[in-house]
């Protein structure tokens, strides 16, 4: 038995941190102010450093990393606080598009790709129903497509037949409409609306077994998170003083900070357990770790007082982005649901 | 015993509803509907003040003497209940129920001319200085230094979280006037005008994206001594009246069962995608089932303060548990309405307000894009005013005797 990280992901892993380094709250208010907020220059940075590659096959050019490696990139990317889209514009299109011809540019970070998979009313489910494609033309509304302010195509899921099924269109069609909105965690996402484009598909990607790869990664992604607002509110405490002594000689803190310790450690125990029994409830195990991302989050904001509040602090947006990813393919309290319902 | 109204406030209560019925028009009612943030912005409350100034339903916890209209705990309850029901929008509460009462109370009576009248013509909007960078929870460490040179006083400091203190042209301050002294002693209560050269003010806009609160900053600042309230030293028990007086009665029920009935409308109307409305989701319907027990419950809890105060009697230790109550209740209710939304919770507008024809775009409903900043907002609740672990220490000690 051993939990170590092997020689690769120690690579994968400071690859990330040196990507991330400096990139503070200023760097994502700059991202924020860039229409469709993403910056193309990092993005091509990232492809360069193979993280984007390294979630497709070899046969597509990529370079197949295991789900162990791409966790670990996930992970890192949380702790860094990354503003990049990596979850939502680099793994999902990596998988989705396998076997396609797009692959190539998206793996060079020369075309952004984002996923439109959520229809007004539908919540989570993941059936399409009221985007359709019939004769080879889609047409319909999708809603909060991450990173769809800023994609080249969209892969998106439509029924054809009673199926669903993944199609790509070009997001610059003329009969494609576009209309972007911010996201809690500082992101832009899109309304996209299909008049009857040209698609290219149906795409071989298995979406279940790609949305249950992604609940995994944004697992992943939030321990990251968990862990870095543990690190920071308990470096906090050890240096703000109030009442004449640091915060840290508070005893309620103290316990308090033990509660966040051990959920931390749980939720990097999930993470280990998802990726070493490839049997794993992949929703059930995203909810387990959300649900104990959120409360470290909550208590970081609160036990950084009033600085937790404001935008200056990455304390914040951490909270936002363990939100946003909390509900990403199904919320905490229907993931549990199910596999209540399963079990 | 019996929960019942009196008739003669009952007939109060039916006056306050036929008023606000008349006077509590669409567009003010859409203005506090639509702020995300803790107060209200001023565009919306000066108008909503100007028309209960006229009609002297303004300063409902000053002196009759001093401009108030003369109510018994029961009718305040009965109005701030009513209001809260009805939408009405937030006041600027830091100078009509903050630093107002603190000058009925220990202003001589040239300050109460001075000041009183402007507070509820709205003439003057009022900011509170008493946080710092280095004195939050621990207010009494407050650093920011008012030395008196002939007939004024001269400023120098910082002070952080002033809400509002964008729109202010007054902020009432907890300055140290005497470093010398035990450091609650040497801490006064000093009125600044904000409109001068030493005095400069920068957002903090918060994780919400909304500017409400900010830094403030004294370099020099002047004021008139005779903007002293009480003495020198007496800033401590000022501030401690202050809270006390804020503790007094509270009316905070009624707007959470009233949250509490939004989002069960929401919850009818807002599809689950699999054949029916969330009001059927089995999370959803036991978190509000439970969130509305407990929010009873506390509406009796204020209830029971209320006819202690109605008596003439001091209200019990109930009232320390008021603001604990409220905040982490209030805080539940926001995570309630964004969890209702799924996805379209989690849109974030950048730009305020949310109201009006300046409005950003919804996706969904005005309801699902409010639901993501109220809830980030609200996570100052147990922060703000005392924290929640502050609070609890006060009642560990005070009521509980530990």
């Amino acid at each position: 038995m051993n939990f170590d990280l092997d020689e690769n992901q120690e690579l994968f892993k400071a690859a990330v941190e040196r990507f991330c380094q400096g990139q503070d709250v200023a760097a994502r208010r700059a991202a924020r102010a860039i229409p469709g907020g993403i910056d193309r220059a990092r993005w091509k940075e990232l492809a360069e450093l193979g993280l984007i590659g390294l979630a497709a096959g070899e046969a597509d050019g990529g370079m197949e990393g295991s789900h162990g490696d791409l966790a670990v990139v996930a992970q890192a990317l949380g702790h860094a606080q990354a503003v990049e889209p990596w979850l939502e514009c680099a793994f999902l299109p990596a998988r989705l598009l396998a076997g396609s011809a797009h692959l190539e540019g998206v793996i060079a970070g020369e075309t952004i790709a984002a996923f439109a998979f959520a229809e007004p009313g539908r919540r989570f489910v993941l059936e399409a129903q009221a985007v359709k494609v019939r004769g080879g033309k889609i047409s319909g509304t999708k809603q909060f497509v991450l990173g769809g302010g800023a994609a080249d195509i969209f892969v998106v899921s439509a029924e054809d037949d009673g199926k669903t099924g993944l199609y790509v269109v070009d997001a610059k069609a003329a009969d494609v409409e576009v209309r972007p909105y911010p996201v809690a965690d500082g992101g832009v996402a899109a309304i996209v609306t299909f008049h009857d484009a040209a698609v290219e598909g149906p795409l071989a990607a298995d979406l279940g077994a790609v949305i249950d790869e992604a609940r995994l990664m944004a697992a992943a992604e939030m321990t990251g998170i968990a862990q870095r607002l543990f690190a920071d509110t308990l470096e906090y405490l050890k240096t703000r003083e109030q009442f004449g002594q640091p915060l840290g000689r508070f005893q309620v803190l103290q316990h308090r900070m033990v509660d966040a310790y051990a959920r931390v450690e749980s939720v990097q125990s999930a993470i280990l357990r998802a990726l070493l029994q490839p049997a794993a409830p992949m929703a059930a195990i995203k909810a387990h770790v959300a649900e104990n991302a959120i409360w470290v989050a909550h208590q970081a904001v609160q036990l950084h007082g009033g600085m937790g509040m404001s935008d200056e602090l990455g304390v914040g947006h951490g909270l936002k982005r363990i939100v946003l990813l909390s509900k990403l393919f199904g919320d905490p309290a229907s993931d549990i649901l199910s596999y209540a319902q399963a079990a | 015993m019996d929960m019942d109204f009196s008739p003669e406030d009952l007939a109060f209560q039916k006056e306050v509803r036929a008023f606000l019925d008349d006077k509590l028009i669409a567009r003010l009612r859409e203005g506090a509907a639509s702020t995300p943030s803790v107060f209200t912005e001023p565009d919306i409350t000066r108008e909503w003040q100007a028309i209960l100034a006229e009609k002297g339903w303004l300063a409902t916890s000053w002196p009759v003497e001093d401009g108030g209209p003369g109510w018994t705990p029961t009718q305040k309850y009965i109005f701030e209940k009513e209001c809260a029901i009805a939408g009405a929008p937030s006041l600027p509460i830091l100078g009509l129920r903050l630093v107002g009462p603190v000058i009925c109370h220990f202003g001589t009576p040239e300050q109460k001319a001075r000041f009183l009248p402007r507070i509820i013509s709205g003439e003057d909007y009022w900011c509170q200085g008493y946080s710092e960078p280095g004195a939050g929870s621990d207010l009494a460490a407050v650093k920011t230094r008012a030395e008196r040179v002939g007939d004024k006083y001269v400023v120098n400091g910082s002070k952080i979280w002033t809400t509002h203190a964008h729109h202010a042209n007054w902020i009432f301050a907890l300055v140290r006037t005497d470093p010398t002294v035990q450091k609650q002693r040497g801490i006064s209560f000093l009125l600044v005008p904000m409109e001068q050269p030493g005095v400069s003010v920068s957002p903090i806009i918060t994780m919400a994206n909304d500017h409400e609160v900010n830094a403030t900053f004294f370099d020099n600042a002047e004021t008139p001594a005779d903007n002293l309230i009480g003495e020198e030293g007496q800033g401590w028990t000022i501030a401690k009246f202050l809270l006390e007086n804020e503790r007094g009665g509270s009316c905070a029920a009624p707007a959470l069962l009233a949250k509490l009935d939004r989002i069960e409308r929401w919850a009818r109307e807002e599809a689950s995608g699999t054949n029916g409305n969330m009001i059927h989701d089995p999370n959803i319907s036991q978190r509000l089932a439970r969130l509305r027990l407990e929010a009873q419950a506390f509406e009796v809890t204020e209830l029971r303060i209320l006819a202690e105060l109605a008596k003439g009697r001091p209200a019990g230790p109930q009232t320390s548990l008021v603001k604990l109550t409220s905040s982490n209740l209030r805080q539940a209710i926001d995570e309630l309405a964004v969890d209702l939304f799924g996805y379209e919770g989690l849109q974030l507008p950048v730009t305020r307000p949310l109201y009006g024809n300046e409005a950003p775009e919804f996706v969904g409903s005005r309801s699902a894009q409010l639901s993501m900043p109220a809830y980030l907002n609200g996570r100052a609740y147990t922060i703000f005013g005392g924290s929640d672990e502050v609070q609890k220490t006060i009642i560990a000690k005070q009521v509980l005797g530990l």
